[in-house]
């Protein structure tokens, strides 16, 4: 275990764990709001207290423009971020792990190192952004769907449209791998298929699986936030037609950063303090990502001659 | 299949998922009680619209706000916006690519290449909004704006901070792809032997290195391109800019309801521009190959 491996496991473990007991551990309930009020001191002398207060002894965080407890709502948003990327993540690798493994294991065709472009090529070449946002610009506004259901809806969007890339991905790796001697041998000793996957294909894999789970929750991280600026909230957004405005239902941080980007002028906190949380999550999982690769290396990689 | 066959087939399929894609936001339907249900007969039918609206040029009419404007007349300029800025991210982001990354697989600065893949791991919104804020504060604190940070109007857009942020996304993805590939690259033994035969580094970088890594470059493209355009969708939004996408995701929703027309319309400009900037970089990429390879 090197250092980055560790520095990273341990943002993410209190990040994790944030997000698993964080509706206990707020210092509110996510309906306490400061309002508006006029106190008189002792001596006579009067102060005004209107949200957004900014970070004190009452609010450690502040809060936001309507009063609520910021670091309230985040410890409530955090499972929404946390557990739902990962959840995306392990289903992506999951689906496009086994799928490609398939695929390249069955494939006829045999490794073309960087061969042009292959279906699978062309279908990196569309944006998940942009699919994910047809499919959600329509149901997630004021929608009837409860904010868990829409996050479940959102996750199984989010896992489909990731697919095909880890596919690609994997499928490539297999190849390079069933071609390889040590298989040859096992197949013409007369292993079956499913021994040859189960104790040369995925033995070899798993390590990449491993740095490709943790990338694709940076993507899915990624994908909420790009999704949050165009106002479509993980769990579902509310939008006030009075003085328009949109606000995320679930508090996901992605979407926080999005909904109060207009206010890192004004009230800055309002905007760095969600910005930090997110940008602390995404660092401490590509430290995981980096320190498992960094030990990867170590001990299979071969070295530069120049 | 022979090889040519293969770019004509693609242009079947790609009609038909951009049907298909703009067909979702109408098909995917909540009704009051909660639920959600699949809305087959309005999909099928506002297809049909579309396909009789092209005769009589009610496909590409929409409305934006409360004007009905001609398709035709409208996509000339968010054409041009779009493709400007997603040609010069792709060209600019290759080349800065390709030679950083040669860069970076040689020099031993491993925090420098540490610094590029943090802020390569940092998702493209948070960068722009940081690069806005960072110009607003460098702004107020000194008096001098140096870029503008958003297009007030449309005369007087907004061009130098798009297209940073519009280069360095590419860019940072190019670098590190080109790094690993030219890593791996280093390890083979024909380099040894380059080596052995006493070639000076930039000769075997360039002319033994180089030609290998480019093919990986080319695969690379279509993942490249879908970065681009995911990312315009952001820098168009948070700058104001007039591109395609932007006319997407403003006017498709309007007051009245879907249009899919219009989406039909503008994802089939996106797919143009896509096509186009495809070309132009492997044209550059060739030039490459034709300099390096021998």
């Amino acid at each position: 275990m090197n250092k980055t491996l560790a520095i990273g496991l341990a943002i993410t473990a209190i990040l994790f764990a944030a997000a698993l007991f964080g509706q206990w551990l707020a210092p509110y309930d996510l309906h306490h709001q400061l309002k508006i009020d006029y106190i008189l001191d002792d001596s006579g002398k009067g102060y005004l207290i209107a949200p957004p207060s900014p970070p004190g002894s009452d609010y450690p965080l502040g809060t936001d423009k309507d009063g609520y407890d910021l670091l309230t709502k985040l410890l409530n948003g955090a499972r929404y971020t946390v557990l739902l990327s990962i959840g995306i993540a392990l289903a992506r690798i999951f689906i496009g792990g086994s799928l490609g493994m398939f695929m390249g294991y069955y494939g006829k065709q045999t490794v073309k190192p960087a061969s042009g472009s292959s279906s699978w090529n062309m279908l990196n070449g569309i944006p998940v952004f942009i699919i994910s946002w047809f499919v959600l610009r329509g149901i997630t506004t004021n929608s009837s769907l409860s904010p868990l259901s829409l996050s479940l809806l959102t996750g199984v969007v989010l896992t489909a449209v990731g697919i095909p890339s880890v596919v690609s991905s994997v499928k490539g790796k297999t190849q390079v791998i069933r071609d390889r001697q040590f298989v040859q041998a096992a197949q013409s000793l007369g292993a079956g298929h499913w021994k040859i996957v189960r104790s040369h294909l995925f033995p070899h894999l798993k390590e990449n699986l491993l740095v490709l789970i943790v990338q694709e929750v940076i993507l899915v991280l990624a994908l909420f936030g790009q999704l949050g600026i165009f106002n479509i909230f993980v769990g579902g957004t509310t939008m006030y037609f009075d003085m328009l405005e949109y606000h995320s239902r679930t508090n996901e941080w992605g979407g926080l950063i999005a909904q109060w980007r207009d206010l890192k002028g004004i009230y800055p906190w309002i905007f760095y303090y969600p910005l930090a949380a997110y940008i602390l999550l995404i660092m401490g999982l590509h430290f995981i990502a980096h320190g498992l690769e960094a030990m990867y290396k170590k001990r299979y990689a071969k070295f530069s001659h120049l | 299949m022979p090889r040519i066959l293969k770019p004509i087939l693609a242009v079947p399929f790609t009609l038909l998922f951009i049907f298909a894609l703009a067909i979702l936001p109408h098909l995917f339907q909540l009704n009051g009680g909660g639920g959600l249900h699949l809305d087959w007969s309005g999909s099928m039918s506002s297809v049909k619209d579309y396909f009789a609206g092209i005769g009589t040029g009610e496909s590409f009419r929409f409305i934006s706000g409360r004007k009905e404007l001609s398709f035709w007349e409208q996509i000339g300029g968010y054409f041009r916006t779009s493709l400007f800025y997603i040609a010069i991210g792709a060209l600019a982001g290759t080349t800065i690519g390709i030679l950083v990354g040669i860069y970076f697989s040689l020099s031993r600065a491993a925090w420098l290449k540490r610094g590029v893949d943090l802020a390569a791991s940092i998702p493209d919104f948070v960068l722009i909004i940081l690069l806005q804020s960072l110009v607003i504060f460098v702004g107020k604190s000194t008096g001098v704006f140096v870029f503008k940070f958003a297009s007030i109007s449309s005369k007087d857009p907004a061009i130098a901070l798009p297209l940073i942020s519009s280069i360095i996304i590419p860019a940072s993805y190019m670098i590190r792809s080109v790094a690993l590939q030219m890593k791996l690259t280093m390890t083979e033994d024909y380099i040894n032997v380059a080596k052995s035969r006493g070639f000076s580094k930039p000769h075997i970088v360039f002319f033994h290195a180089l030609p290998n890594v480019l093919p990986f470059i080319k695969t690379d493209i279509n993942k490249l391109l879908g970065i681009l355009i995911g990312n315009m969708f952001i820098v168009e939004f948070l700058y104001n800019l007039r591109g395609v996408t932007k006319l997407l995701f403003t006017d498709t929703f309007s007051n009245n309801g879907y249009q899919y027309a219009l989406a039909v319309n503008g994802l089939l400009a996106l797919v143009i521009v896509y096509t186009v900037v495809y070309v132009l970089l492997r044209i550059y990429l060739w030039g490459w190959e034709k300099v390096f390879s021998r």
